[in-house]
């Protein structure tokens, strides 16, 4: 019933070799419009000058760049569902964007797109300690929530890497992870309400506390992770844990990226239950190492390993030991123990800057995301390290081991047109690699528009076309963020119309 | 439009630093830590953003003389609090002077921050603008105007500028002199083995406020220091690289390098946060300088804030003074310095003197040279969080070792009818010092 487009149907933006498009291509806004936004949320927060709009041409993921026809910047729900409905009804894509750290390209502008950041919408609205919840505005950065909620002896589980800059909003969105999601899991797990603009600016609640997401229809967890495909969330309501009792954190250093694999599944099999297990090789020690956030990793390492429990403070020490067994008959050269609280937060900098501190030894780089089942780390890894020597790429490994979330970090220089071709083709390798060891192409970071292309290597038309009907009743005209997640299919024998909404464009 | 040669040349400053940009890998961690950003939502006033216009013009896709260039490179406070927390290192502060040298040859900045400019690197305005300065303060005209003018239209500035100059007046310390204990030195100073230092007496500093400038010679004094006084210095050049006028930073920077070098001191002791940073980035100032850039970068190496000396051999104990000081980190001792305890190491050198840390202090209080007059409404907005900030703490005066800011946030103050001091923090020290008696030669002062 679908086919796949043929390659060259599909538009030029899902390519790292396209993506960039000069500002000279973004059409304007009628001015009829930008005096309505400009209405609605002020002046100075309707950004139209093709000049500044240059600054909101990529995410996180510079390989893809596409300036905004406009920028708006409200304050309120309602201000949201007016600017929403305003540019819907002038048929105008909406793409939501909060601080613009993703690395799947999912808030990358389309040609007639407007994008709807949600900057400006900071406050986290309520804490309530008793029932341990919080509600926030999109625009609240995942780490202050946190900050916010530690007095309480509460906090925020979901600890994206990039947690002291990105949003909450954008973690609902991409439904993030973070190296304590092995224990404690994905946002979905803690997202208890929402409140969410659709379509044409329609506000609507969904879930909430005194409603239980299990006994409806689980309209929250459907809409946690739709990458902006259904409608942005303007309020979020969030489960807190305490704050736990104990935590110890060891570092095993080793020779090999192999080595430290095989150790994470030995832990694993062990019947321990680490709280994270994070694995971080030579060149991402390498780079780390140079940067302002250095930890004292021995540099001819071959890998580290960073192994946390937390919990009740006995049996802590129990657990570590056994860990560390594991990593000693694993080959480890030496398991270190964070000796204080200043120690262990040096740890996790190095680990959770790691992609900031690239670099320091390339000027671009793309940080794959995929998932592997655990047992199969030390054969992906050393395909990868295969694919690397291959296209003469470097490519750093840093990622979630425990949960068999892989981010080889490939390393090269945009303005080599050469190496960029490279880099396409060794990522598109690296996901077969990947779903063929059984995993899947993406962790945590979302499909956007980087993944796009991979999404038929695991999902049959059946499933895609399921996501896609799950997004027209969320978006039946396919404004919110058109061109991400789905692959461009066509239906066959269908009206333009529905061919359009199929596509996704 | 500019024509394609002159848009080269416009562009070359940057160009030549494209190798400073390519670090940045546009994680977005910076984003939280702007202030400007923080408070606009504007991605063009962040740090990423701002790097982004520069990275543009380089590629040649954007004009430096665009709108876009020259406000959101012009809005940018010049705090550096994004510089800590990259992880790529990216020397922002040093990309933004070249950006404001760029967008400033483009299109000259505004008549303010040119005459100001203009007075400060030159010595013979230097003198009668600050004397004039000065008459304002001591005939409290100063403090009358910022009392009674309104703060709308043209007034405003006006009215700033006076609250600024009226802050820059001495606070008598609360505590009553009967109460001082005397000395209480632990004694273990070693007053024969300690360097030569020389003191930056600065353009500001020496105008508004030579008693700190006195209070540091007399501290360093009585901490075992010898104190060379050096010739022919000049203003440091911070604010002139700030607002993109590196050429008049470069001649200031090599006329107090020579002096320096002069002096045969063993190190330069800058009580100005501002001042500091800026010396002790003196090498890449001049790294196109043959001539100059080693020499620079060995003048560089002796530079410290007077805080870092002193707590750097344990500061002597002086007497007491019971009040309460709030502490304000200065941005440019902070993130560009990376100076945070050795300040509060000084104020703590003082018995019951109280030391809180002003909530948020680690961001900026948007002084940033004459923020507050070019970007009013930005500026006010920034600086009111400062002040309310400040004025939480309940103390007797706050302490930040930066001129531009002890005005700032001192104006920020008095126009609240707010009662606290502002203070470096030498001359509480100096204080505790003059009371314990260290001062006294043969029973006299």
């Amino acid at each position: 019933m679908y086919r796949l487009l043929e390659k060259g149907d599909e538009e030029p933006v899902a390519s790292l070799l396209t993506g960039k498009v000069s500002s000279g291509m973004t059409r304007r806004l009628p001015s009829t419009v930008v005096s309505d936004l400009a209405e609605i949320v002020g002046h100075e927060h309707v950004i139209t000058d093709p000049d500044c709009l240059l600054v909101y041409e990529s995410d996180g993921l510079t390989a893809y760049r596409r300036p905004p026809r406009a920028v708006v910047l409200p304050s309120s729900t309602e201000e949201i569902s007016a600017v929403v409905g305003l540019l819907h009804s002038n048929g105008i894509e909406v793409i939501p964007r909060g601080a613009g750290t993703g690395l799947s390209g999912g808030a990358l502008a389309t040609p007639e797109g407007v994008i709807v950041g949600t900057a400006r919408m900071n406050r986290i609205l309520k804490i309530d300690v008793e029932n341990r919840i919080a509600i926030a505005q999109p625009g609240v950065i995942n780490a202050r929530l946190t900050e916010a909620t530690n007095p309480y002896g509460l906090y925020y589980a979901p600890d994206p890497s990039s947690q002291s800059a990105c949003t909450l909003g954008g973690n609902v969105a991409e439904n993030s992870g973070g190296p304590h999601c092995l224990k404690y899991g994905v946002t979905a797990r803690y997202v208890t309400g929402l409140t969410v603009v659709l379509a044409g600016g329609r506000i609507v609640e969904l879930g909430g506390v005194g409603r239980d997401p299990y006994t409806t229809l689980d309209l929250v967890g459907l809409f946690v992770g739709s990458e902006g495909c259904f409608g942005i969330a303007t309020e979020i309501e969030l489960r807190l844990l305490p704050i736990t009792e104990g935590v110890r954190t060891l570092l095993g250093i080793f020779e090999s990226v192999e080595s430290a694999g095989r150790a994470v599944t030995k832990i694993i099999a062990s019947g321990l239950m680490p709280a994270a297990v994070e694995i971080v090789d030579g060149p991402t020690i390498e780079a780390v190492e140079a940067s302002v956030f250095a930890a004292g990793y021995p540099l001819e390492a071959g890998a580290a390993l960073v192994i946390e429990f937390d919990g009740t403070d006995a049996g802590l020490d129990l657990d570590a030991d056994r860990a560390e067994q594991c990593c000693l008959e694993e080959g480890a050269i030496e398991v270190q123990r964070a000796t204080d609280p200043e120690h262990r937060t040096k740890l996790w900098r190095a680990r959770k800057k790691a992609f900031g501190a690239m670099g320091r030894i390339a000027p671009d780089l793309l940080v794959q995301d995929a998932t592997v089942p655990r047992t199969k780390l030390p054969e992906v890894l050393a395909g990868i390290d295969d694919i690397g020597n291959r296209y003469g790429l470097k490519i750093a490994n840093v990622f979630h081991a425990g949960d068999g979330n892989l981010h080889p970090n490939i390393l090269f220089d945009r303005q080599n047109q050469n190496e960029l071709e490279l880099v396409e083709r060794a990522s598109k390798e690296i996901m077969q690699l990947c779903v063929d060891a059984g995993g899947t192409i993406t962790g945590e970071h979302g499909v956007g528009v980087d993944k796009r292309q991979y999404m038929t290597l695991v999902h049959g038309p059946a499933e895609l076309e399921a996501m896609a009907a799950a997004k027209r009743v969320f978006d039946p005209d396919s404004l919110f963020n058109p061109g991400k997640v789905l692959p461009a299919v066509e239906v066959k024998g269908a009206t333009d119309t529905a061919k359009i909404l199929a596509i996704g464009e | 439009m500019t024509s394609a040669p002159v848009y080269e040349a416009l562009g070359q400053a940057l160009d030549a630093q494209k190798e400073r940009l390519r670090p940045c890998v546009h994680c977005g961690f910076c984003l939280p830590a702007c202030p400007t950003y923080n408070r606009l939502g504007n991605e063009a006033d962040s740090p990423r953003g701002r790097l982004h216009l520069m990275q543009a013009v380089v590629e040649g896709r954007l004009e430096p003389s665009s709108e876009a260039f020259r406000t959101h490179i012009d809005r940018c406070l010049g705090c550096r609090a994004c510089e800590p927390v990259c992880p790529s290192g990216v020397e922002y502060g040093t990309l933004l002077e070249l950006a404001r040298e760029t967008a400033t040859k483009a299109a000259p900045q505004g008549l303010p921050t040119r005459f100001l400019l203009k007075v400060l690197g030159t010595r013979a305005l230097r003198s009668p603008f600050f004397f004039i300065g000065r008459l304002l303060r001591g005939t409290r005209l100063a403090a009358l105007g910022a009392a009674v003018l309104p703060s709308y239209g043209p007034f405003r500035a006006v009215r700033l500028v006076l609250a600024m100059l009226a802050s820059t007046t001495r606070w008598q310390p609360m505590a009553s002199e009967e109460a001082t204990s005397r000395n209480t030195d632990s004694g273990n100073h070693d007053v024969s083995r300690r360097s030569r230092v020389a003191v930056l007496l600065g353009c500001v500093q020496e105008g508004l406020f030579t008693r700190i400038n006195s209070a540091t010679v007399r501290v360093l004094e009585a901490n075992g220091y010898e104190v060379v006084l050096v010739e022919g210095q000049d203003c440091c050049g911070a604010l002139h690289a700030h607002g993109g006028d590196l050429e008049c930073a470069r001649m200031l920077a090599r006329s107090n390098i020579k002096a320096f070098e002069a002096s045969g001191a063993d190190l330069i002791a800058v009580n100005a946060a501002g001042c500091g940073a800026a010396m002790k980035d003196y090498g890449t100032l001049l790294e196109g300088d043959p001539d100059f850039v080693q020499r620079a970068e060995e003048v560089a190496l002796t530079v410290r804030d007077v805080s870092e000396i002193l707590a750097s051999s344990g500061p002597r104990i002086g007497a007491s003074i019971p009040c309460k000081i709030a502490y304000d980190h200065p941005c440019h001792l902070l993130h560009a310095q990376g100076v945070e305890h050795a300040p509060i190491t000084v104020l703590e050198a003082v018995p019951d003197a109280e030391v809180h840390i002003v909530a948020g202090a680690e961001e900026c209080c948007g002084g940033a040279g004459i923020y507050g007059i070019t970007h009013p409404e930005l500026g006010g907005l920034i600086g009111g969080d400062k002040v309310s900030a400040v004025r939480a703490c309940l103390a007797d005066a706050v302490a930040t070792p930066n001129p531009g800011c002890m005005m700032q946030i001192g104006a920020g103050l008095r126009l609240e009818a707010s009662n606290e001091g502002v203070i470096h923090p030498v001359e509480l020290l100096d204080e505790s010092y003059r009371r314990a008696g260290f001062y006294r030669v043969g029973g006299a002062e």
